[in-house]
């Protein structure tokens, strides 16, 4: 990967890009909220949620990045993959959030540059998984180097999100991301192993989705989901 | 998963129930157009309203391992079927060399049709290893109320999450369009089900689809508030906890993890009877059979 991509993926990812992902907590508010995700417990939490909701947002991101090659079917398969995506996403705050960020993704990737295959019909749904694969793809960087930023974007995000909701501190914060690097790797490689397989797609995370789903019944709430 | 692409095992069974729910003069008539042993129907039993209610039975009391079974419905346009098990489905273990059973399910509701399908909760024993596919086909105006509650094994042995794989995946579409999918991969073996990312403290989990093709946005709204409100009232902290949640499109769903299984049979019955009265204006009427 030459040195621009590797420049614009790194902006892409970066916590700064104003797509709004820090204003999200996709239910980890009311799991910290509930009692069931105490800071001791974070990292094992992550290292596990990144097998579920990890592997199977990185199959949709890596999924979106092959679209960009895709020829005339680009329309109907980039709206297969992104229903898919909202089929997989039973909690209605996470799928609007993950929407919501998808959206706002490419409005500001239209700000930065022309791709035209980022132009969406009115009312269309689409997945900020989806979205950072397809961007990934049209900006030509290697699919590896996209999975990867993708989770370490999204890991990012919840960690930020656990240090507005808990008594984590940045150095703290800093260690568990860190220490999370393998289990991205670990996660990116089953993704890649296994994600044309028609069983790829699968996460189990009731407590995650439960939570989510319980996130607009909070008295008080920091997060939009 | 098909049935088809498991190997044949001569030790295994494979069974066969290919059901069809059709009108006859505005009542729900059950034709049973094939049943192969160890799955079979008796009766049907009419319901108010013009329903018909069937038990499906399992002769050989469970699910034993590398069984092959399929159960097929059809439910025609404006019929409305209720179908539920005669009692908890136990999936056996696997002796060393066996496939792992599966189970395929496949359900098809025309137009204006209703399937609510009711059935007890799974019961995986140590040394399962098992797999479900239930595939789930709407058509315009369809309805569904399906459940699903799954044990973490035979708690009163001491038997808690001792099984070695249950692979469950559901797919509800409509005109093949996804409204919600589900593949689940539970190896408490190798991904422990105690993490918080997926049951925490909790054993039992559960999933109730509610879905009307065609209904409004606005409709499913107030449904899922409807739903959130009961939801608050049945959770006990600690214990049992119930959310809802609007799908993408058409339908809403219920989720619930619980420490025990009674709490979650008893919710569900009350989702399901605001559901009912929500979508449909009725009181549903329970399956016959003692809880």
């Amino acid at each position: 990967m030459d040195g621009l991509r590797l420049l614009q993926l790194l902006q892409l990812a970066d916590s700064a890009l104003p797509t709004g992902a820090l204003s999200h907590s996709f239910g980890v508010e009311s799991l910290v909220e509930e009692g069931f995700l105490r800071v001791e417990g974070l990292e094992a939490f992550l290292t596990e949620y990144l097998k579920e909701n990890g592997l199977l947002e990185a199959n949709f991101c890596r999924q979106g990045f092959h679209l960009a090659k895709s020829g005339e079917d680009f329309s109907r398969e980039w709206q297969n993959l992104n229903e898919r995506v909202s089929a997989f996403k039973p909690a209605r705050e996470s799928r609007q959030g993950s929407v919501s960020l998808g959206k706002r993704l490419i409005a500001l990737a239209l700000q930065l540059d022309d791709f035209p295959r980022l132009r969406l019909n009115a009312g269309q749904q689409v997945h900020y998984c989806a979205v950072f694969g397809l961007l990934g793809g049209l900006l030509e960087v290697d699919e590896e180097a996209a999975v990867l930023a993708y989770l370490q974007q999204t890991t990012g995000s919840l960690i930020s999100a656990c240090q507005r909701l808990m008594a984590l501190g940045q150095g703290q914060a800093a260690l568990i991301n860190w220490r999370l690097k393998p289990a991205m790797l670990k996660t990116a490689q089953a993704s890649r192993e296994n994600w044309q397989e028609a069983g790829a797609l699968q996460c189990f995370a009731p407590l995650s989705e439960l939570a989510s789903m319980r996130h607009p019944n909070l008295r008080t709430r920091l997060f939009i989901s | 998963m098909s049935l088809g692409e498991l190997p044949d095992n001569p030790a295994t069974v494979r069974g066969r129930l290919d059901l069809l729910f059709e009108n006859q003069e505005g009542q729900t008539i059950l034709k049973v157009r094939r049943q192969e042993q160890p799955l079979k129907v008796v009766r049907a039993f009419p319901l108010p309203g013009g329903g018909s209610l069937v038990h499906l039975h399992n002769l050989s009391g469970g699910v034993l391992g590398g069984d092959k079974l399929e159960v097929r419905v059809e439910v025609e346009p404006g019929t409305k079927a209720q179908l539920t098990s005669t009692g908890a489905t136990r999936l056996y273990r696997n002796l060393p060399g066996v496939e792992a059973s599966g189970q395929l399910y496949v359900f098809s509701i025309g137009e204006n049709g209703l399937l609510e399908y009711l059935p007890d909760q799974l019961i995986p024993f140590a040394g399962t290893r098992y797999r479900q596919q239930t595939r789930i086909e709407l058509a315009e105006g369809a309805g569904l109320f399906w459940w699903e509650t799954v044990a973490p094994g035979r708690e009163a042995r001491g038997e808690v999450f001792d099984y070695d794989l249950l692979e469950l995946s559901v797919a509800l579409t409509k005109g093949g369009r996804p409204l919600a999918l589900e593949q689940s991969i539970l190896e408490p073996k190798l991904r422990p089900l105690t993490s918080t990312a997926r049951l925490g403290q909790f054993r039992y989990f559960s999933t109730f689809y509610m879905v009307k093709v065609g209904l409004e946005k606005t409709a499913w709204t107030r449904l899922e508030t409807c739903l959130n409100d009961l939801a608050g009232q049945l959770s006990v902290p600690g214990e049992t906890l119930w959310g809802a949640s609007c799908l993408w499109s058409d339908g809403v769903v219920v989720r619930s993890v619980s420490r025990n299984g009674r709490a979650i049979t008893r919710g569900l019955f009350e989702m399901w009877k605001l559901g009912k009265q929500e979508l449909y204006g009725q009181t549903p009427t329970l399956p016959r059979k003692i809880y």
